[in-house]
């Protein structure tokens, strides 16, 4: 009695070559145009000055001397630390000293956060125009087609995602319609990129989204808009709290190594 | 396709070989057939680190004219403005040039470079070599103190810094830089055994102010360390075996003697099995210095001579 009624839709075999295989060569063609242009817009890295390499390399070697300071004797790691946390509260190795008590500059401003402002415009604009203009192509062209039928069946949950632009309710929802086509494909192309690109491409957007969310990684210690003088002053009073724990790895080094004989 | 992955395996083989003459010898023979091929002409990664190899061990050898051939590809890449072919070309003339006076003007045209970008780091190194092998060694200490004040955490600078001090006698200066090393590579053995090295050395030649007993014991420490991190450091065995036997003739009346006999006795069949699976050409026993080898053969031997005399 409870026969599974399976819908089925006369469509036109040449709704396949004509959307379907359309819609999906144009994404895949985009994604490589966007990788391309965002590279050829890329500026090159501002060179630095010396004076701003040699703050944060001076501040990097702070943060070895706290991280690694039980592989030297505890009266070379004294010395070190005395010099380096009498320098950073001195302010000497800041880029500009005589704006150690200003506040930080308005990232708006500096020119340096600028670049990279504009940096992230491009990217953005990068991929506001193309998707914006495939949109509006495909809702112009196919809207209102339901161009393929998925092998496999699925909830109603799905009805949404797979037949934006199909406003049936009893439609089965293996149905999908050429709007939710181009959704998937702007989606799932991700591992095709990565074949075609390899794998630092920009083509894909959501990756670029994600980092986008996630700015705390790579060189975010020296953002512009951070007072380096205030980083300085809290690495000084990280190095005088280390000092009270130091434990030299060289004592008792020889009893290890004969106790790791037997 | 054969020459490029031929070169590229050798490489991976063989991660730096200049450090070698045979290895740079070899390299700079495959140099003008690569040249000629037509895998020369792709642009990736891989060429360019070839290139690059490729430059230095013609250089090494003596094939200025394949030299020539890279530097003008990698300069026709890159452009002549960037950075690391700059240092390259830099290098190339330092190479080609036949009198003192050559050599001056590259050392000048070095000094307008960094005049013009003070941040080139490869040009600055670059000038430090060459004041080095003008034999100016205080001009290049003095260069080098200016680059590690603004780039205290360069690793090689540091050593390098290191042994020049170490060339002019000044010990604790010398060891002053390994240790930062230290802080930058907490786990480099070498740096640990080079220590040793510098603290055996210095008390053997009577620095002033330092218990000789004392400093064996340190340099004692810093070989042992070395072998903890890397259980067959040939230089950590073969210096922990010297200094403790120093240490057992010099005769201290505490109780330490017994535990430097046994390391002693360990460090002994430690170089003991290193140079025997080296000499019977073991798999994998093969990477150790020739020389070293024969050097930690004649301590064992000449131990065993004392010992049954």
């Amino acid at each position: 009695m409870a026969t599974v009624q399976t819908q089925t839709i006369l469509r036109d075999p040449q709704l396949f070559y004509w959307i379907l295989f359309p819609i999906t060569a144009v994404m895949v063609l985009t994604g490589v145009l966007r990788h391309y242009a965002t590279v050829l817009m890329q500026s090159d890295p501002k060179k630095q000055e010396l004076s701003a390499i040699s703050e944060q390399r001076n501040l990097l070697r702070g943060v070895n001397l706290r991280t690694n300071h039980n592989q030297i004797p505890l009266s070379s790691f004294i010395a070190r630390k005395n010099y380096l946390v009498a320098a950073y509260n001195r302010g000497d190795f800041l880029k500009d000293p005589e704006n150690k008590g200003k506040p930080p500059a308005n990232p708006m401003t500096d020119p340096a956060g600028m670049d990279q402002m504009m940096n992230m415009l491009k990217g953005n604009m990068a991929m506001m125009v193309p998707q914006t203009l495939i949109m509006g192509w495909i809702n112009a062209f196919f809207s209102g087609f339901v161009i393929m039928k998925l092998p496999f069946p699925l909830t109603l949950r799905f009805k949404s995602m797979l037949q934006s632009g199909v406003a049936t309710r009893d439609l089965d929802v293996r149905w999908v319609s050429s709007l939710s086509w181009y959704f998937l494909n702007l989606f799932g192309l991700r591992s095709i990129f990565t074949f075609i690109l390899g794998n630092e491409n920009s083509a894909d957007q959501m990756t670029q989204q994600m980092q986008q969310m996630n700015p705390a990684s790579g060189n975010a210690m020296f953002a512009p808009g951070q007072d380096p003088n205030k980083m300085f002053l809290a690495e000084a009073e990280n190095l005088e709290v280390v000092g009270g724990q130091h434990e030299w790895v060289l004592d008792g080094v020889v009893d290890r190594l004969l106790k790791s004989r037997v | 396709m054969a020459m490029l992955k031929l070169l590229l395996s050798y490489l991976s083989i063989h991660p730096s070989p200049l450090r070698n003459p045979s290895t740079s010898l070899h390299l700079s023979q495959q140099a003008p057939a690569f040249l000629s091929s037509s895998e020369s002409t792709k642009d990736t990664q891989e060429t360019w680190l070839i290139y690059e190899q490729l430059l230095l061990s013609c250089l090494r050898t003596g094939d200025d004219s394949s030299a020539r051939v890279c530097l003008q590809r990698l300069s026709g890449r890159f452009g002549v403005d960037s950075a690391r072919v700059k240092a390259l070309t830099g290098l190339y003339d330092e190479a080609t040039s036949n009198s003192r006076g050559e050599l001056e003007s590259v050392l000048q045209r070095y000094q307008d470079i960094l005049k013009e970008d003070p941040t080139n780091m490869p040009i600055e190194k670059r000038r430090i070599s060459l004041l080095l092998s003008l034999g100016r060694t205080e001009d290049g200490i003095e260069a080098l103190t200016s680059l590690l004040s603004h780039s205290p955490n360069d690793a090689e600078s540091w050593a390098h810094l290191s042994s020049l001090y170490f060339t002019q006698g000044l010990y604790q200066q010398s060891v002053f830089c390994l240790e930062e090393v230290l802080l930058i590579l907490p786990n480099a053995y070498n740096i640990f055994a080079r220590i040793g090295e510098v603290t055996y050395i210095s008390a053997s030649a009577g620095a002033s102010g330092t218990n000789q007993t004392e400093a064996f014991e340190e340099a004692i420490k810093y070989f042992a360390r070395s072998v903890e991190l890397s259980e067959w450091y040939l230089r950590g065995w073969y210096g922990l075996k010297l200094v403790t036997g120093k240490f057992i003739q010099a005769k201290p009346s505490d109780g330490t003697l017994r535990k430097m006999e046994s390391l002693n006795q360990l460090a002994t069949e430690k170089l003991l099995q290193i140079v025997g699976r080296f000499r019977r050409n073991e798999k994998g026993w093969m990477g150790f210095d020739e020389a070293e080898i024969l050097a930690a053969k004649n301590l064992i031997d000449r131990d065993e001579q004392k010992f049954s005399r």
